[in-house]
């Protein structure tokens, strides 16, 4: 999985259409995120890359960049 | 040696009810319906004021008495599992005892343990058991959170509700040779990091009522959970004390019969039974009428799995509870025939 399938992936998850999310949009300004959306997260990200993210670095995120960016250990080990 | 066996399974829920309607009216602006279909929740039972846990204790274990499971004179050993005590003091255990007309040259104790404390109420049934300790164990599980919830806490109103169940333990057949125990073995874990994700924080001694405030602005005296904290715990712990168990048992996953687990909300559920490839007929689910009923959820779970036939004599089934402390257990249990 790359960035873009992940930004899609989220995409999805907050029932928003392709390509309208960038890395500035404030999540918690989003209709879709709350607290039930960061588990859905958490379990997402566990079942496609098998990355454990504990849920309060989920939660402090503010932008959809700083979410994305918690998935970096799992792309550059994808790269590796 | 007496070899200990769950020889019967009773439960009881309050009257009182929350549906889904009557929360989409409590909380127009929280999307009641798709909370209730991701918990997978539509009622929960709820103890009216006044209405204690050690109320619900007596309902349930007269259910089990009148099953004929056993008598009141025939129990030497209660233990009552809850964080929702009637005083600090006396035990609680000791006025079921009163109550339900135990002997009494019979021990009684409460214990305090939530998600985890059913199967801690085995691990310590089986050692009074096969110690020699007592013949007939009766395990009670009862809480009221309702009563710990504050009333604009829609998240955590979705999730709980009231419920006590009564177990029995007592000595089985000798199992065959080469065979597991009817109970056992046990992995048990504990994380007190864990503390400030599911706590009550004020009423007790470290906190007197009224003082200071809580997590997030909440009331001290209020539940306080932090879900997303809670969930990727679970996502940790409870693959690893499977294996562990499973290890410890010298048995494959595909060997478990059955599965139950603390019902917690259905969407952790699929989502632990998915990655731990657990198939769907081996899972139970069974918080749709009660919500999460903290350490009621896996007594209730196996006497709903016994009534859809999935537990004749001899399945081998797993149980897992996990949560509040953080404090989890893992077991197999089956029933001698």
């Amino acid at each position: 999985m790359t960035k873009h399938d992940a930004l899609r992936l989220l995409e999805e998850m907050l029932e928003v259409g392709p390509d309208t999310l960038t890395p500035e949009r404030r999540l918690w300004d989003l209709a879709g995120w709350d607290s039930l959306a960061t588990m859905t997260f958490i379990a997402l990200v566990d079942r496609e890359l098998r990355l454990p993210l504990p849920g309060n670095r989920v939660a402090d995120c503010e932008t959809v960049g700083e979410l994305l960016s918690l998935l970096e250990p799992a792309f550059a080990r994808r790269a590796a | 040696m007496p070899f200990a066996a769950v020889r019967a399974v009773e439960y009881h829920l309050p009257a009182g009810v929350v549906d889904n309607d009557a929360l989409a009216r409590a909380f127009p602006d929280w999307p009641a319906e798709k909370v209730a279909a991701k918990t997978g929740i539509a009622r929960r039972h709820i103890a009216a004021p006044g209405e204690c846990a050690s109320d619900l204790a007596v309902a349930a274990a007269r259910k089990l008495f009148a099953a004929g499971a056993c008598r009141p004179d025939e129990v030497d050993f209660l233990l009552l599992c809850t964080q929702s005590p009637d005083h600090f003091l006396p035990t609680t255990a000791c006025l079921l005892q009163d109550r339900l007309g135990l002997p009494t040259r019979a021990g009684a104790l409460d214990y305090n343990l939530g998600c985890s404390g059913f199967v801690y109420g085995l691990a310590l049934a089986k050692g009074l058991v096969e110690t020699g300790q007592a013949a007939n164990v009766l395990l009670l599980t009862a809480e009221t959170y309702s009563k710990y919830l504050a009333p604009n806490d829609r998240g955590t109103r979705t999730l709980f509700g009231d419920a006590a169940a009564a177990t029995l333990v007592q000595a089985g057949p000798v199992p065959p040779a080469g065979e597991l125990p009817w109970i056992g073995p046990f992995v048990f874990g504990t994380d007190g990091r864990g503390k400030e994700n599911l706590i009550v924080p004020g009423g007790g001694l470290r906190r007197p009522s009224g003082q200071g405030h809580g997590s997030a602005g909440a009331s001290p005296d209020h539940l306080y959970m932090n879900g997303p904290e809670i969930f990727s715990f679970t996502l940790r712990a409870v693959p690893e004390v499977v294996a562990a168990l499973l290890a410890r048992a010298g048995r494959a996953l595909d060997e478990i019969d059955l599965f139950v687990f603390h019902q917690a909300n259905r969407y952790l559920l699929e989502h632990l039974r998915d990655k731990l490839g657990i198939p769907r007929e081996k899972f139970v689910l069974a918080l749709s009428e009660c919500g999460n009923t903290v350490s009621s959820t896996i007594p209730i779970a196996l006497k709903e799995a016994a009534g859809r036939g999935l537990l004749p004599p001899g399945r081998l089934v797993m149980l897992v509870g996990f949560g509040v402390g953080y404090s989890w257990a893992a077991t197999l249990i089956r029933a001698p025939a």
